[in-house]
Parts: C-alpha cells; sequence; structure tokens
C-alpha cells in the first residue's frame, strides 16, 4: 500500500519524502547539522587543526594497516619473509608499508605539536581537565603503538628493539621478571614474544585508543574548542566586566561553559565550525598526507637483513622519537638505582604530564605568566632535544 | 533479617550474574595469560664445536644452532659463545647478551673490553661489568667439554646461562 | 699523512714540559673566560635587545647595550691574549705540536680567524652606531643576530680542533673526520650552553658589585618605603639633593635587576650542564678510555670531584639569593627556598665524597659486607661514584629546577618588590660569578690534562713524538664501575 503510493508521486517528493523517513527513523541531518554548526573560536584555526589533523592520521594508520595485515604472517619463522616478499614481488606492498611507517612518524610529530599548543594556551584548565588526560594517554598509547609496530617486521632492528623493550620491565622491583616472562613468554625473545606483541598491536591498543578518542571527541563538544588566551582577552580601554558580561551573553553553544571562570567562559568572536575551521582541518591534513603519501612512496619503510641473536656487530638503534629515552638509559644512575632512573624519575615526568591540570590551577592563561609549567617544560623539551642529538652522535661514533 | 524488597532482589541477581560470568570468563583467560610463568623451558644440549685452536687471552666466538625451549616449535636460533681461555688454563663459554638491556655484547680489542653498542656497557676480558650501565657480569653458558675420537676437546652448552640475567 | 713525518726531525723546542704546561695553561684559562663571555654574552645581549624591543622596556635595551659595550672593551684584551697564546706561546713552547696541528686541522683554524674579521666589523659598528641606530631597533638586532652566528660558528670551530686532540678518532685527518669526531657534538652543546651560562654569571656579578658600590656607603633601599632613601628630604633639604637620591635609587634598583636577570639566566642554563656533560663523559669513555679513567679514577679524580662542588656551589649560591630576596620582599613560600638550599647542601656532600671516604662495590664484597649500612653491611650507600653520585647529581638538577621556577613564579606573580634586595643576596650573586669562572678553568684544566701522555691522544705525545701506537689502548687498568 505505501509503497505503490510512493511509486506514484513525482521524482523529487518521492526523494524528499525518502530522505524524511530516513531522518525520522535516524536523526542522521540533525546530528550532522549539530556536528558541523558549533560555534569554534576564530582567531588560532590553523592550531586547533593540528587535533584533526592527528585524528586524520590515526585513521589513515588504521586503513593502511588492515592492508598489511592482507600478507603479514606473525610468526618469526614467517614474518620477515611475508614483509621480504611485499617488498620485492607484491606491486604497490610496499607502498603501503611505507605510508604506515611515515603515517607513524607523522602522527608523532603532529600529536608532539598538538599537545604543545594545547599546553602553551593552558587549554588544560578548568573544566577541561579530562580532555588533557584522556589526550595524554592517548599519547602513551600512539608511543606504545609505534613501539610494538616496530617489533612486528622480525628483521635485526625489530629482533633487538624487541629484546631491549620486553627487558625494560626487568627493572621493576618484584614483579618486573615475572612482567617480563609474560611478555615473552620464556625467558628469551621467541616464538611467542611475536605473537603477544602482535596482539598488543592490533587489538588491545587500538581498542584502547578508540574508545578514548571517542571521549576526547565528546569531552572536545562538551566543553567546546579553548582557543588561546588572544581569544579571550579584553579591550583594555573599555570596562571589563561589560564585556565580558556581553561576551557570554551572545555566546552560543557549546559556550560558555559551566563551571569556569566568567573571563574565559566565552571566546570573543566565534565562527561556525563548518566551513571555516572545516577547510583549514581538511587542507592541514590534506597537505600531511600527501608528505606520508610521497615519502612512503620514494622512500618507503626499510627491511634489515632477518633477526639473528648471534649477531656481533649490528648496532641497535631506537626509533627517532625513542632516541631521547635511549640516551636518558645511558645516563641514568645504574644497579641499584636503575629502577630509580628508569622508572622514578620517568614515572615522576610522565606523571606530572598526565596531571598537568591537576597541578597547574591557577586561572592564569598566558604562557609568561605561568612560569611554574613553562620553565620545567622548556626545560624538559630541550633535554629530549639535547639528548635525540646526542643519543644519534654516540651510535653514529660506534 | 530485613525483607528484600523486588527492586533489591533483583538488584543483587543482576550483580550475582555479572559477578559469575566474570569469574568465569576470567579463570581460563588469566591462567592462560600467566600460563609462561608456569612453563618451564624445555632443556636441550647442543654441541659448540672444537676449542683447542682457541689462543689463550682472546675472547673468541663460536656461533651455536641453539633450541628455543618456549612456544611451539621453532627452528633453533643461532646464539654466540665467546670462548675465553685463560692463562692458568681456566675456560670461560661467555654469552654475548647484555645483562643491562641484552643487547648483542662484542670483543673490541681496541677497548680491551667486551663493548654493548646500545648504551656503552663495558666488560673486561672475564666478563666483569668494568664500565657503562650493566648491573652485572656476563653470565656463561652452562657448558660441559668432552673429548672427541680423534682427541680434540669439544664444547658443549645447554640453551641456558648459568645466572638468570 | 706522510708530511707529518718530516716534522720528526725538528728537534723539540727547549724548557721542560711542565713549565711550558703551565704557561700555556695560563693563557688559555685567561683566554677562554674572555672568550667564551663574547660568546655567551653576544646571545644574551641578542635576547635582551628583542625583549626590549617587544615590551618597549627601557631596562632591557640599556643592558644589551651595557653587553655590547664590555664586549668591545674585552674584545681588545681577548684579542691581544689570543695573539699571545697562539703565536708565542704555541709556536714557541709546542712547535713540532703546533704546527703538526696546523697542518692537521689547517682549515678549522682558517675558517676560525676569518670569523674574527666579521665579528671585528659587527662588534664595532653596534658600538659606534648603538644610540644612532635607536630608531632602527630592527637594524640593531640584526647586527646582533650576525654577531652571535659569528661568534658561534668560531666557538664551534675551534670546538672541532678541541675535541679533535681528545678524540682523533683513528688519527684520520680528513676535515670530514675532524668535524665528525665523537666529541665534537657534545663538546659543542655543552659550550654553547655554558657560554650563556657563563655570561649570564657575568652579568650578575656587574650588576652585584654596582649595588654593592652604590649601597656601601648609605642604607640599601627598602620594598615598601622609599621614603626611608630621602633622609634629606625629611628634614627639608634642598630639592637637588632629593633629586641626587632619586636617581640614585633608581640605579640601585637597575643594578639590582640587572644581577637578578643574570643569576636567573646562569643557573637555569648550567642545570642542562650535567646531562650534557655526563654524554660528553660517556663518550670520552668510549673513545679515549684512558683519558676518562684519568678523569674518573685515576689522578684527576679529586680534581673532578672539585668541579661537583663548584657545579653544587652555583645551585646553592643561585637559591642562596633567590630565598634571601623572596624573605626581603616577604613573598609568600620564602620558606619553602630555604628547604630547597638545604636539599641542595645535602646533595652536593652526597656527590663530592671522594671514593677512598666511601668505599666501591669492590671493598665492600671483599669485606663479606656487600649490604646498605643499616643492615650490618659496610656499603655507604651515598658515596660510591656510580650510581648514587649520579643520583645526587639527577636530584641536584631536579631541586635546583624547582628553585629557579618558584623564584620566577614568584617573580611573575608580583611578589618580588623591587628594592627588596639585600647586600647579602648581591654578594651571593657575586660569588656565584667567581664559582662559574672557577668552574670553566677547572673544566678547562681537566680536559686537557685527561689526555695525559698525550698532547693529540694517542697520536702525539708530551714530548711532542707522532706515535703510531694504537690509540685507543688503555693507558691504565680497567676500574670498578
Amino acid at each position: 500500500m505505501i509503497i505503490s503510493r510512493w511509486f506514484t508521486r513525482p521524482f523529487k517528493s518521492r526523494l524528499r519524502s525518502g530522505a524524511d523517513w530516513f531522518e525520522d527513523r535516524t536523526g542522521a541531518t540533525e546530528l550532522l547539522h549539530k556536528g558541523l554548526y558549533e560555534a569554534v573560536p576564530k582567531k588560532g584555526g590553523w592550531a586547533y587543526a593540528l587535533g584533526s589533523a592527528t585524528l586524520a592520521l590515526i585513521l589513515l594508520q588504521l586503513f593502511s594497516g588492515i592492508f598489511l595485515l592482507l600478507d603479514y604472517v606473525p610468526s618469526v619463522s614467517e614474518a620477515f619473509n611475508s614483509l621480504d616478499y611485499l617488498r620485492t614481488s607484491d606491486g604497490f606492498g610496499a607502498w603501503v608499508r611505507g605510508l604506515h611507517l611515515w603515517g607513524a612518524y607523522t602522527l608523532i610529530f603532529v600529536i608532539g605539536l598538538h599537545m604543545l599548543r594545547t599546553f602553551l594556551s593552558a587549554s588544560y584548565k578548568r573544566p577541561r581537565e579530562l580532555n588533557w588526560v584522556s589526550g595524554a594517554v592517548l599519547f602513551f598509547l600512539v608511543l606504545g603503538l609505534a613501539i610494538t609496530g616496530a617489533m612486528l617486521p622480525w628483521d635485526q632492528a625489530a629482533y633487538w628493539t624487541t629484546t631491549v623493550v620486553t627487558n625494560i620491565p626487568h627493572y621493576i622491583p618484584f614483579i618486573g621478571d615475572g612482567i617480563r616472562t609474560l611478555w615473552r613468554g620464556g625467558d628469551f625473545v621467541g616464538p611467542i614474544t611475536l605473537t603477544r606483541t602482535f596482539a598488543i598491536h592490533i587489538w588491545v591498543l587500538p581498542f584502547l585508543l578508540f574508545s578514548l578518542i571517542g571521549a576526547h571527541l565528546y569531552l572536545l563538544r562538551r566543553h567546546g574548542e579553548f582557543g588561546a588566551w588572544v581569544n579571550y582577552d579584553t579591550d583594555p580601554d573599555s570596562d571589563e566586566e561589560k564585556q565580558i558580561g556581553e561576551r557570554i551573553r551572545r555566546a552560543e553553544p557549546p559556550y560558555p561553559t559551566k563551571r569556569i571562570e566568567r573571563r574565559y567562559a566565552a571566546p570573543r568572536e566565534t565562527v561556525p565550525f563548518f566551513p571555516n575551521q572545516l577547510f583549514k582541518d581538511v587542507l592541514l591534513s590534506t597537505l600531511l598526507i600527501a608528505v606520508i603519501f610521497v615519502m612512503g612512496l620514494i622512500s618507503g619503510a626499510p627491511l634489515d637483513g632477518a633477526a639473528d641473536p648471534a649477531t656481533l656487530n649490528y648496532v641497535p638503534t631506537p626509533e627517532w622519537f625513542f632516541l631521547p629515552l635511549d640516551q636518558f638509559l645511558v645516563v641514568a644512575p645504574q644497579n641499584p638505582l636503575i629502577a630509580i632512573g628508569v622508572f622514578g624519575v620517568l614515572g615522576i615526568g610522565a606523571a606530572l604530564m598526565l596531571f598537568l591540570p591537576f597541578i597547574d590551577r591557577s586561572h592564569e592563561r598566558r604562557p609568561l605568566r605561568r612560569p611554574e609549567v613553562i620553565i620545567p617544560a622548556l626545560f624538559m623539551v630541550f633535554t629530549v632535544i639535547f639528548f635525540a642529538v646526542l643519543g644519534i652522535n654516540r651510535l653514529y661514533n660506534l | 533479617m530485613k525483607q528484600l524488597t523486588r527492586r533489591e532482589a533483583l538488584t543483587r541477581g543482576t550483580g550475582l550474574g555479572l559477578g559469575l560470568v566474570g569469574v568465569m570468563l576470567s579463570v581460563p583467560a588469566v591462567g592462560f595469560l600467566l600460563s609462561p610463568l608456569f612453563l618451564k623451558q624445555r632443556s636441550s644440549w647442543v654441541t659448540v664445536g672444537p676449542i683447542d685452536g682457541i689462543p689463550v687471552g682472546k675472547p673468541t666466538p663460536l656461533v651455536a644452532e641453539v633450541p628455543v625451549g618456549t612456544g611451539y616449535p621453532t627452528p633453533p636460533v643461532r646464539r654466540v659463545v665467546y670462548v675465553v681461555k685463560k692463562p692458568d688454563g681456566g675456560m670461560l663459554a661467555l654469552s654475548n647478551i647484555c645483562t643491562h638491556m641484552q643487547c648483542d655484547v662484542h670483543w673490541d680489542p681496541q677497548l680491551g673490553n667486551f663493548l654493548c653498542p646500545c648504551h656503552g656497557g663495558l666488560y673486561d676480558i672475564d666478563g666483569n661489568n668494568v664500565g657503562g650501565p650493566p648491573p652485572q657480569p656476563l653470565p656463561q653458558w652452562v657448558h660441559r667439554t668432552s673429548t672427541d675420537a680423534a682427541g680434540r676437546t669439544i664444547l658443549e652448552i645447554e640453551n641456558k646461562l648459568n645466572e638468570s640475567i | 699523512m706522510s708530511h707529518r713525518l718530516l716534522l720528526t726531525s725538528l728537534s723539540p723546542v727547549a724548557g721542560s714540559i711542565l713549565t711550558n704546561g703551565v704557561v700555556v695553561a695560563v693563557v688559555a684559562l685567561l683566554h677562554i673566560q674572555i672568550a667564551t663571555y663574547l660568546t655567551g654574552s653576544s646571545t644574551l645581549a641578542t635576547v635582551s635587545e628583542a625583549i626590549s624591543m617587544a615590551r618597549h622596556d627601557e631596562r632591557h635595551g640599556r643592558l644589551a647595550h651595557m653587553m655590547v659595550k664590555s664586549q668591545v672593551y674585552l674584545f681588545s684584551t681577548g684579542s691581544a691574549v689570543a695573539i699571545l697564546f697562539v703565536l708565542f706561546v704555541l709556536t714557541g713552547l709546542w712547535a713540532i705540536f703546533w704546527t703538526a696541528l696546523q697542518q692537521i686541522a689547517f682549515w678549522m683554524l682558517v675558517f676560525e680567524a676569518t670569523m674574527f674579521l666579521s665579528e671585528i666589523v659587527l662588534l664595532y659598528a653596534l658600538y659606534a652606531n648603538w644610540d644612532r641606530l635607536r630608531d632602527n631597533r630592527r637594524t640593531r638586532l640584526a647586527l646582533l643576530v650576525l654577531l652571535n652566528i659569528s661568534l658561534w660558528w668560531q666557538m664551534f670551530f675551534i670546538d672541532v680542533v678541541a675535541s679533535f686532540m681528545l678524540t682523533p678518532n683513528g688519527g684520520d685527518v680528513s676535515i670530514l673526520n675532524q668535524v665528525l669526531n665523537p666529541t665534537q657534538l657534545p663538546l659543542t652543546i655543552h659550550r654553547t650552553i655554558g657560554n650563556i651560562a657563563w655570561a649570564g654569571a657575568v652579568t650578575a656579578a656587574i650588576g652585584a658589585f654596582n649595588y654593592l658600590r652604590l649601597t656601601r656607603h648609605s642604607p640599601e633601599p627598602q620594598p615598601d618605603a622609599p621614603s626611608s632613601l630621602r633622609p634629606l628630604h625629611s628634614i627639608g633639604a634642598m630639592a637637588a639633593g632629593h633629586l641626587e637620591t632619586e636617581a640614585r635609587r633608581a640605579e640601585i634598583l637597575h643594578w639590582e635587576w640587572v644581577t637578578q636577570w643574570g643569576v636567573i639566566w646562569a643557573v637555569t642554563l648550567s642545570l642542562m650542564q650535567p646531562w650534557v656533560g655526563y654524554s660528553y663523559a660517556k663518550d670520552i669513555q668510549l673513545h679515549a678510555y684512558g683519558a676518562w679513567y684519568t678523569l674518573m679514577f685515576g689522578d684527576l679524580s679529586n680534581v673532578f670531584l672539585i668541579q661537583i662542588f663548584l657545579l653544587g656551589m652555583i645551585f646553592i649560591l643561585a637559591s642562596l639569593f633567590f630565598w634571601r630576596r623572596m624573605v626581603r620582599s616577604g613573598a609568600p613560600h620564602a620558606r619553602r627556598q630555604l628547604i630547597l638550599m638545604v636539599v641542595l647542601i645535602l646533595l652536593t656532600l652526597l656527590a663530592v665524597q671522594p671514593a677512598w671516604f666511601a668505599g666501591s662495590y669492590a671493598d665492600a664484597i671483599a669485606a663479606a659486607g656487600n649490604h646498605p649500612w643499616w643492615d650490618g653491611g659496610l656499603l655507604n650507600p651515598v658515596g660510591n661514584f656510580i650510581p648514587f653520585k649520579v643520583a645526587a647529581l639527577i636530584g641536584m638538577v631536579i631541586f635546583g629546577l624547582w628553585s629557579v621556577t618558584a623564584y620566577a613564579t614568584a617573580l611573575s606573580r608580583g611578589h618580588i618588590k623591587p628594592g627588596g634586595s639585600s647586600r647579602g643576596a648581591q654578594r651571593a650573586a657575586l660569588m656565584l660569578g667567581v664559582t662559574v669562572s672557577l668552574m670553566m678553568m677547572v673544566m678547562g684544566v681537566l680536559r686537557e690534562h685527561s689526555r695525559q701522555p698525550y698532547l693529540v691522544y694517542g697520536e702525539i705525545t708530551l714530548h711532542q713524538q707522532i706515535t703510531n701506537t694504537n690509540p685507543s689502548t688503555p693507558a691504565v687498568p680497567p676500574g670498578q664501575p
């Protein structure tokens, strides 16, 4: 009955009613509308594009990773061969692997910049503390994905990375040896080590990653994008209270956010997310993906010789983003304080980063007015850079 | 005893059901996960080779095909045995696994030490840790020597170290 | 290289190695104090001028001008010392070595000398036209940046030579091998940071000296009671006298601010040095084992301890300065600064214990007391070089960072009041400058002396003989960790 009536109507009307029917059943358009037309701060759109670029690059990793799974075999005797085949014989396979590797490099670089931006603009302050915490956990998850991914090819680089990384828990007092044994599936790196690392890389970490991305985005939309303090500045010549009151009065959702100082409740000027912000987001992501596209082809992903535990002259070299940690292992205090060095100092550093919003609770947003966090952070940034350079120098000269 | 309301009884029942499911799922899962802690490495002895020609005071690397001994059956892996002959007639069968992060240690004649390229650990000719991060001396392979029909001294090792690292 | 063999036919120059060495050391140390100040202060002058431009701040501009002037005065002196050093001392007393080094590092030294040219032009252009460029500060800044670049490259090229002498990397004299020798990068980073820290310390010392000079015969200004500075005014003195006191007060406040500015730079950058320096030591261990052993366990180990003591003193004096200033300004959490200073003192005491006092693992094992003292053992948990000293060093960095961060926070919150200084705090800043100076001298002596018995490690001996020995064979037996 309904169907016959639908067929007798003009085409355009049919289409419209079909869309209405779908909208009525799903609410898709409303959702899309809500997603696209939210207010974002007018200034600093290129800096916020780093966040969406991070998301785009994570999705790219998912995409290229699925394709790699079509050929890769997680077994100590086959893993290297399957990737060697991919490299030499499988048409576009090497390119896809190049995309995955350069995607990872770019992702870590961009996620670092995104964190730096959030840190400098103090976007982590009330009520966005959990945005920062979820983001920091996401950062650690991405580092975990990067390190487990580096173990999978089972070439020389992967084998020694596996050996060193799975040995680090050994220095945790009491339970360290147990963790190492569980990860390795025995005292030494063996066949079970690879399958466990594979499971962690393919299922455990991505599952956590995508759950947290959902939470991160939900929180972002709940509290609204927080730009740098320039978005909240007032005109020094006129009455500040009046300006702020006016600003809050005409604020669009999701501003003004509850439980926030009035001064930082709503930005001075906002624009709809679409098309203003989305254009910048898409442009930056396109640029980054173009870089990955080109680098994946011309540089690709390296594959050393097959794993050989009996090697004598191979210098195990970590990926560039782990070089500072590697150099820290060189200068950290040694036995019996090695656990304090590796887990104490780095653990405190990681905890400070994770719980930053609960440490820096002042209302101040301007970077130069927050020396209590800016000085230690700059110190950390410079230490990381110096350690990376010194690590390269040390490994190059061996 | 207080009479349970219908609501309370249903809440408790739900909790009980979820708890039961949790126990049923976690017993095999946790057991499976922890099993490597209780599985013993399968022991096996392999022949490294004759060691008569090795000069005294010069650590010499020999390679042996050593079974992994854990996990599903896989081909044996190549391992290095550094044979060090002492002037007093003693002999060491050092592994080249660094005690810091288990990287590949090699004898560096210029330094007069074993050098670990990962973090610059140094061991002297006896395997004592003398510099850099390593927390303990180089372990030896569990080994024994025998004499074959031709009168040569043959070194054999087991697939484990004499000290845990 | 074959051309080096010709040099062996020359006879060594008369004079004992000891006196020759002492002469070189004295001249070189004088030279290095001036040269590093020039390099570091050009960076700080650039930063100061940039801040002055961005914030339209008069004080930073005046500080930059002062630094440029001091550079001009020191540049002439420094050049004279450099000529004395290179021309007379090295050519006269160490002829064979110096000729060999000239041939090896010819291009490095040529580049280095070329930088003098641009440096002279830029420095005098800045000095002569500083006031004329008042309305064209971008040009001033550009000249400062260029000066910075040429001074940095000068340091880089001399670092290549200095690090090559310690780790010649197999004695290959190709330019690439010289530049990429294993300790070049650590040394360059170490000195780039160290130069700025040293310039900061000198700035602090200049500020402190002027403050002390101005407040010598009269009371120091008080933070909240400027009227206390005007005793003449209060008894109805003449307006001229009043104006003079006001100008004097402004002058005192300026130098007080200069001191603070210098101390913050000096201590913040010094905080990075232990990490970089340790990596540098590690590279020396891997590529010049004997030299490293001399430093850590051999003849120089006690000198090395002095160095750690001086490093601790830098942090302690800085936190003393911060503490006194916070107390006089009535800033909140001043007591926390005091606690940080005490912690830094304890950590320094921990780090400077000589190995013979502390005992090593080997001693403890030999005496069957290989467990901590609270367990009835012999192991002194605080003295053993590694790992407890490294832990102490890390602790010093963390607490030093805490100290400077706390002070900067108080500063940004407006808790540090101008005029809230005391002569004691300024004396601490003056001592900080002296300490950093001593630190650099000890460091120079350490690095140069650790090469013994070589001039170019493993290649040219102290007796100026070119050897073909294996460069890295340890001259001393390996020690305990």
